[in-house]
Formats: structure tokens, sequence, C-alpha cells
């Protein structure tokens, strides 16, 4: 399979001189298309802060990076084609917008990439719909479970039919049966849609789920 | 999905009511100030204007009609009828004097006009009630028991037949003239020139001042009448290039002793100076200041809201909106709170000038450029805003955190002692 995400030496730093924080350390990382991998660690190595960089939500200090085998360069280029065609971002704390119902969450992405209302909403529905949401349409995210709301995520996610999910501690906020019920889900839809998808996780009862695990420690990889 | 911006602003409506409620505010101050200058200016023209005369004269050492005290002897001013350059028997005496006329027990501030009727000074007719009768040094008569008339400012809410007291005189009010203010809504009173000799100058034959038509004046209005009817021959046109305007006669007369001479433009701007700029220097700078305080008020009000909305501007740029999109959904938003924020503080400006106590005039093309600079700077504050968020990464952002120091590649040491996090 090809390589989809490639990263070489990347490096990210938080303040400045003394108080200087290397959250990332010089990270090489090689992720193939289809792959579903998991980034397992000790909360505080780095997880985050390595998936926000692959997932171009963040700037690296330093290192290269290649998505689907274009060069990014955050300072010289925008990078909301990438994020809006390439990369679905399901993020721990499900980042909805607080004022859009379920459905509107999901229209949002594809309102970003010009989809004509009607198609986006059918879209949308279709979307709420398999990951089990047909009866919360209309409902804004104060009115939404934690589960419902990382579901809502996911399918914001996959709205534009993306060719990598990025998805961080999906099963942070669920329960056993929940999170079971959501790496099925995953699964489902990664071979519905032939993505490639990187989950952060600490939860080591999800693990057989991924074809690898990429073990961080200290802002380093020490097992891939 | 179109009115994404909409939304939003419902669903915080709390903060984008308040928001306008600042803007509300501020325009409707900004443009009342400047109503009440307005209204101040133009009551300090009404009645130099209304007199139709384009010479004033006052006392040597005066300053000016309207301006320092000034006290006339009428007899000496008799040669001015026939003063090179001037309406032959234009030149008319004119008393204008403070007074508190005492109105229901209650003292009132006004202005005493004094003018002989028939000659330049006075209102152009009564709307209700008649003229004071013309007095005459001879007929006076003290055994009357109301000797003194006046007519009085419609607006002053006074009826004919009605009797007031200027100084120690009692004076009754024999008609209405059509509103004629002096600045802050004084009204004016205006009595045959004899009578307020004896009311408000303790009986002395003397005048404030003099005023009087140019034969320029004259003649220009004579052709401004005939435009359309008749051709302005070479003849007329020569006559009038050859005779003095306003400014050169009164320059010749000021060079007579004990008067001062001053043209129509040159009273005003002394009016305008004394009367409204040079009392009005606290609200002027206090209109500036206003300003200024709009300004920063309404764009850091602007400003706060965007930055606000740093982790939504974080989350739609996470899932592929550029900064374009961004922007123009902020600044959506900001024009629809101004545009309200505008609006509404116009009309309540309106709505305040039309029940202030005093005269106020809110000029139309002022309020244009007041709602514009408002709307240019609650754009211009709200893009900066925005400029500033669409900077930070998605996932600072998420955070909420703003600090833009531009991205640095550092070299590839090895930090010591560093500490991670995720």
């Amino acid at each position: 399979m090809a390589t989809i995400i490639e990263g070489i030496g990347l490096t990210k730093r938080f303040g400045y001189g003394e108080a200087a924080v290397v959250a990332i350390d010089s990270v090489d990382i090689r992720i193939e298309e289809q792959e579903l991998v998991m980034i397992m660690g000790d909360s505080g190595c780095g997880k985050t802060t390595l998936i926000s960089l692959l997932g171009c939500i963040l700037t690296p200090d330093a290192g290269e990076l290649r998505i689907d085998g274009n060069e990014i360069e955050p300072t010289r280029q925008d990078l909301s084609l990438i994020r809006r065609d390439k990369i679905g971002f399901v993020f721990q704390m499900f980042h909805l917008l607080p004022y859009l119902t379920a459905l509107e969450n999901v229209m949002v992405a594809m309102h970003i990439a010009k989809m004509k209302t009607l198609e986006a909403e059918s879209r949308a529905l279709e979307l709420l719909s398999r990951v089990g949401l047909s009866d919360r349409f209309h409902h804004r995210p104060a009115q939404l479970s934690g589960g419902e709301k990382q579901r809502v995520s996911f399918a914001r996610a996959l709205a534009n039919q993306p060719n990598i999910i990025f998805a961080d501690e999906p099963t942070a906020n669920l329960d056993s049966r929940q999170s079971d019920n959501l790496m099925n889900l995953i699964q489902e839809l990664r071979q519905e849609h032939q993505t490639t998808t990187v989950i952060v996780t600490h939860h080591e009862g999800i693990k057989e789920n991924a074809d690898r695990i990429i073990q961080m420690k200290d802002g380093r990889i020490v097992d891939a | 999905m179109k009115n994404l911006f909409l939304k939003d602003m419902r669903y915080r409506r709390a903060r984008v009511v308040l928001t306008a409620l600042g803007i509300i505010v501020l325009i409707s101050l900004i443009l009342l100030l400047g109503g009440i200058m307005n209204g101040m200016r133009i009551q300090a023209q009404q009645y130099v204007k209304s007199t139709g005369a384009d010479i004033w004269i006052s006392a040597e050492g005066s300053g000016g009609a309207f301006i320092g005290f000034s006290l006339l002897d009428e007899e000496s001013m008799a040669g001015l009828s026939s003063f090179k350059g001037l309406v032959t028997d234009s030149a008319s005496p004119i008393i204008f004097a403070q007074a508190r006329p005492n109105i229901n027990g209650k003292p009132t501030k006004a202005m005493v006009v004094g003018y002989t009727l028939g000659e330049l000074g006075g209102p152009k007719q009564v709307v209700e009630g008649r003229m004071f009768t013309p007095r005459t040094y001879d007929d006076y008569r003290p055994e009357d028991d109301i000797p003194y008339e006046v007519v009085v400012d419609e607006k002053m809410g006074l009826e004919i037949g009605e009797i007031i007291n200027i100084s120690k005189e009692q004076v009754r009010i024999v008609g209405k003239a059509k509103s004629l203010m002096f600045v802050l809504d004084t009204p004016l009173l205006f009595m045959d020139l004899r009578s307020a000799q004896r009311v408000v100058l303790e009986n002395t034959p003397h005048i404030n001042m003099m005023i009087a038509t140019t034969l320029h004046k004259q003649l220009q209005e004579q052709l401004d009448a005939n435009i359309g009817t008749i051709q302005t021959t070479e003849q007329t046109a020569y006559n009038i290039n050859n005779l003095q305007t306003a400014e050169e006669v009164a320059a010749n007369l000021d060079v007579l002793n004990t008067i001062e001479a001053r043209s129509l433009e040159q009273t005003l701007n002394d009016i305008m100076e004394y009367w409204v700029d040079e009392p009005m220097k606290a609200v002027q700078f206090l209109r500036v200041m206003l300003w200024i305080a709009a300004g920063l008020i309404v764009g850091m009000i602007t400003y706060v809201t965007m930055l606000e909305k740093t982790q939504e501007i974080g989350v739609l740029k996470a899932i592929g909106a550029s900064n374009n999109y961004v922007i123009m959904l902020l600044l959506k938003q900001v024009a629809v709170i101004s545009i309200i924020g505008v609006f509404i503080g116009y009309c309540l400006a309106y709505i305040f000038a039309a029940a202030a106590p005093i005269f106020v005039k809110i000029h139309f093309v002022e309020s244009i450029i007041v709602a514009s600079i408002s709307f240019v700077v609650c754009c211009g504050s709200g893009y900066l805003a925005a400029r500033k968020a669409i900077k930070v990464d998605p996932m600072i952002a998420f955070r909420g955190e703003i600090d833009t120091a531009p991205i640095r590649y550092v070299d590839m040491q090895p930090v010591e002692s560093a500490v991670t996090q995720d």
C-alpha cells in the first residue's frame, strides 16, 4: 500500500526560553493507506500534539510533513483545502458549534466545501442515521449526551468523504458498551469509505481493532 | 445553512443586544451633542439674518454688535442716512438688551428688541394679534395704566392681552411673532424703540446699535428677484460691480470715530465666536472626547466580541473553512450589529431632539457621516480581531489562546530538562 502520511523530524515546542516545553521531539512517522493506526502512551506523552500536527491543525516548529504525496508547508500555503478535502477530525471535546443542531453541524462542513444545501442536507441526514442519531437531527449539542456528540462529530468528519480520519480519544467519554459500538462503527465506516484512520487513545480495551499501534513516550515514538 | 452568522447571532442574542446597545447610546449621544451645537448656531443667526440689514454698527470699543456693551447717541447717528454706499434712510436704530421678564410670577430669560415700526429690525409680520402702536417722546402718557406694548414669540406660550413685567414696568402683549429665537432658545420681545428706551434704558435717548442696508445688497436682491423675467443688462452689471460691498462700506464707516461697523458676514462670525464657540468650548472638547471614546468603545466591544469567538473560529478552520470564509462570517455579524445599532441610535437621536427642552438640529449629512464612521470603526475592529484570531492554529484556538507570536523554526538542539505534554 502507498504511504498516505509521512512525517520526518516533526518537532513541536510550546513556550520559549527556559519555559519551553518540547511536546514532540523529532518524530518520524509513516502511515499507509487504509491503515487503522492507534497512537497510545501515557497521559502527557504528546499523542494529541502529534495527531494535531499530522491533521494540519497545528504548525510544527521543525520537520517535514507529506499528506497523500503533497508536502505541507504551513507557513506558505493555505491548509484549508487539505483540511476540507482530505482530512476529517474527531475531537476529544467534540467541538461542535453550539448554535447549530446536529444536522446543521454536519451540514456546515459540506457548506464550507460549497456543496448545494439540498444535497448537503440529504447527505447529513444519511450520515446521522448511519451513526444512529436519526432521532436527534434537530437537537443542539447542549441537548445531546457525550456519546451522541461524539457520533455527530464522526458524522461531520465523514461529511466531505476524506481520505484520512483522525480521532482524538474518541472513547474517552463513553462507557465500555458505547466504546465497543463506536469502534464497530469506525470499522464499518472504514470498510465503506476506505479511509485511513488514526486514533489517539489510552484505552487498552480497543487496541485489538488496530492494524498497528504506535507507542509514544516523552514526545518520541518508542515502538511502531 | 446560508445564514450561519444569523444563527450564531440568534443563539447569542443577549450579547448582540448588549453590543448594539453600546453603539445605540454612543451614536445618539454624538448626534444629540452635535445637534445642540447646530441648534445654537442656527438660532444665533436667525434674528440677524431676518432683519435684512447687511451693515451693523455699534459703539467704538464694543467689539461689534451683540458682543460688548454698546451705547450710541441716537441723534449723532442721523448722518448715516446719507452715507455713501448705504440705501438712503435705511439706517435704523436698534435696542437689543437682555431682560428677565416676570411671566406668571416667574423670571424668564428673554431679549428685548426695540426698533422703529416700518424700519429695519423687527419681525416681518405678526401671526396673531397686531403690532405695537408706535410711540414718540411726546405721546407717552404716564397716566395710562399700561402704556407699553410688546409682540412676543409665539412659542413663549403667552396670550394676547396678558401683562408681563420687564424691569420695573408692566407691558401688555398685543401680538405674537413667528418664532425667532436667540441662542439657547432665548425668545425675542419686540417693542417700540421709545418704549424699549423707557423700559430697559432708564428713559435715556440711547440705542445699542444701528443697522442699515447697502445699495449693493439692494441691487443684488432686485436682480435675484427679476432673474428669468428680465435680462441683466451690461449697465446693471456695471452698476453692481461699481457699488461698494458691505465689507467695503463697513470699512469706510469704521474709520469714523465713536463707532465700529461690521458687514453681515463679519457680524455673524462675531456672534458665532462670542455666543457659541467661546462658551461652548467645553462642550466641543467633550464632543471630540466623546467621538474618540465612542470609537474606542465601539471598536473594543466589537474586537472583544470577535476574540471571544476564537474557539469557534478554530473549529471552522479545523473542518476546512478558509480564512476568507471565517472573516466574511464574522464581518457579516459585525455589519448587521453595527447597522442595527447605528439605525436605532440615529432614530433615538431624532426622537430625543424633538423632545429636548432646547432647539436641537441634527443635520442629515452629519448623521450620515457619524453613521458611516461608526460602521467603519465596527467593521475595522471586527476585521482586526478576526485577522488576529484566524492566524492561530485551530488546535491552539480550541484552548481559547490567541497568542499569535510568529511561527519560528527553531534549531534542533535538544532542550535539556524539557517537559513534554499532550
